[in-house]
């Protein structure tokens, strides 16, 4: 065996560790709500689910109205990522193929504000949501997410890369704005939207900051701040949180993997063109 | 867009514009009004907004009082606002050099994977974390860790390692923390790191070999160099993403952990401004956070400069 295969192989089984060592947490957690009460969480970790069970799931809608909260994180999550991916669509239409004063000021204030960050304007918005009556409903989570300046950029970006040839000839043929962008230059975009989508989906899913400001009753909760509700009201180490932990990850990791190509290659395109 | 800039010009300040140009004005201003409303109402209305409580005492309860510069005063004299700081930089330092340091050696070593399978199981391993919301990692790892059940706990102890009792004693429940969020985000560092590397030319590569360069040579001399603008992003976005870390610190220790030792900037704006109703002073912090992290993706910028390879 010559030096660089050696080389190659060891590369190999560190990279096979760390996998397995990465992975590791997430196979405990799932055996665990698995696991009858009796047995999980026993000493050495157990790696199988034995006895198998899924009452730990059962128990979980007693305890938070799990459903609702799914549906809720749904909502939000549709909501701000279609409402942000049309606003965001239409001004980057507007930045990249249609001139009017102030437009490259208006971009570039635009652009300065992907520095501020959320905890900055937070205080403020949660002053705007009281006066609104909106403290406790979904709307003040999807509301300020619908202005995505990142996806606006990036969409501007995306469309300047499209020869310019195709919308002047659908003008000729007297097509509107509206449709222009909508028949000739979302089609062509697909890459663009799917990666924004994607970022913006899990962007809202994950959410935690902003429900936990803005969400108190457990009915009007997304998951995040509903599995750490659950958790804090559980003396000591419950089975049921391990339970609802799982369900909230595995369909996750399961779309995820589905989607594994588009997701990876947004994040990295984000990453190179940003 | 640069091209069309100077033709743009002459058409505005021609006297009689063409009416299709004045369309194009108002088409422009009617595509970017939901976003600009929306900009206006949630961005920089809030960012003036949060300029202004800054000067005011408020509890949200009763009405807010003018206090000129007493929360930027007290800021100075504020020793858990220093703590959170100090908390925040040190945190922020170690999540810079883990990830970017972990990141590209993993992107190099995966990318020399020949076993297709190793391969995608490696790359999605390490991603599977970053996927997950905070909520549930943060739960999950305290449940790793815990000194009873947790086989985090269990296997050092096979390895002869006493591990300390993390989220209760000072000095480890910090270092902890920055573990947990090694494992959630390094999988988002590593795939801008390969991206980046398959940037790398490979001729480029193949040349410096024939020219009898080492491994280590091409590493120093020609891999990193020319990923110089990943690595440059990658660390942005690490700082800003460190600097703000806010979620995992909540979620582990709600009060801060022992001694305050995990108080983050963000956790101490979050206990102000929604634990305590100190709406002024925490918008004062918030400020703070917003000229840090400016300041920081300024040097950044002008730093690299000096040092990133420009395409």
């Amino acid at each position: 065996m010559g030096v660089s295969s050696m080389k190659r192989l060891v590369t190999g089984l560190v990279l096979l560790l760390v996998g397995v060592l990465m992975l590791a947490p997430l196979v405990w957690l799932i055996v665990q709500s698995f696991t009858s009460e009796k047995a999980a969480l026993g000493l050495p970790p157990g790696w199988l689910p034995k006895p198998f069970t899924v009452d730990n799931f059962r128990s979980i809608d007693g305890l938070i109205p799990f459903g609702r909260m799914a549906l809720n994180s749904l909502i939000v999550a549709v909501i701000s990522t279609a409402g942000s991916m049309l606003v965001s669509v239409l001004a980057g239409y507007a930045f990249s193929r249609l001139s009017f004063r102030g437009r490259d000021g208006l971009l570039l204030v635009m652009l300065s504000a992907l520095m501020v960050p959320v905890q900055t304007t937070i205080i403020p918005i949660f002053v705007l949501m009281r006066h609104l009556g909106l403290v406790d409903h979904l709307a003040a989570l999807w509301l300020p997410a619908l202005i995505n300046v990142f996806a606006i950029f990036f969409f501007r970006q995306y469309f300047n890369t499209i020869p310019r040839e195709l919308d002047e000839a659908a003008r000729i043929d007297g097509a509107s704005h509206l449709w222009i962008l909508f028949r000739v230059i979302v089609p062509l975009s697909g890459p663009a939207l799917a990666a924004m989508t994607i970022l913006a989906f899990e962007a809202s899913w994950n959410n935690y900051f902003g429900p936990l400001i803005f969400l108190t009753n457990p009915k009007n909760m997304t998951l995040p701040i509903g599995l750490v509700t659950l958790q804090a009201g559980q003396s000591g180490a419950s089975i049921v949180v391990f339970a609802a932990i799982t369900a909230v990850v595995v369909p996750v990791l399961a779309v995820f993997l589905v989607f594994q190509r588009s997701f990876v290659a947004s994040i990295a395109s984000s990453g190179l063109r940003g | 867009m640069t091209a069309t800039i100077p033709l743009d010009r002459a058409k505005r300040t021609a006297p009689d514009r063409p009416r299709h140009v004045r369309r194009q004005e108002w088409a422009g201003y009617l595509f970017l009004s939901p976003a600009l409303l929306l900009f206006l109402v949630f961005v920089a209305g809030p960012v003036v907004a949060a300029f202004v409580l800054a000067f005011y005492q408020w509890d949200l309860l009763t009405p807010a009082r003018f206090n000129g510069l007493g929360n930027f005063s007290k800021m100075f004299h504020d020793p858990l606002l220093y703590k959170a700081l100090g908390n925040t930089f040190i945190f922020t330092a170690a999540s810079m050099v883990t990830h970017l340091v972990g990141g590209l050696l993993l992107a190099l070593g995966v990318n020399r994977l020949k076993n297709r399978f190793l391969s995608y199981f490696v790359r999605t391993s390490l991603f599977f974390p970053f996927v997950i919301s905070w909520a549930a990692v943060a739960l999950l790892w305290k449940y790793v860790l815990d000194p009873t059940f947790g086989p985090g706990t269990y296997y050092l102890h096979k390895l002869g390692i006493t591990p300390p009792n993390w989220f209760v004693d000072p000095s480890w429940a910090l270092p902890a923390i920055i573990g947990i969020d090694f494992w959630h985000t390094i999988g988002f560092t590593f795939v801008i790191m390969l991206a980046g590397l398959q940037t790398v030319p490979k001729q480029l590569v193949e040349a410096a070999r024939t020219d009898g360069a080492g491994e280590w040579q091409i590493l120093w001399r020609i891999t990193l160099p020319m990923m110089s603008p990943t690595i440059f992003f990658a660390a942005v976005v690490t700082f800003i993403g460190a600097f703000q870390i806010f979620d995992p610190i909540q979620i582990i220790t709600p009060q801060g952990g022992p001694d305050n030792s995990t108080v983050s900037i963000v956790m101490y704006l979050y206990q102000q401004g929604f634990e305590s109703f100190q709406v002024g002073y925490a918008s004062a912090v918030s400020l703070l956070i917003l000229v840090v992290t400016m300041f920081v993706t300024l040097l950044q910028f002008w730093g690299s400069r000096r040092w990133v390879y420009q395409a």
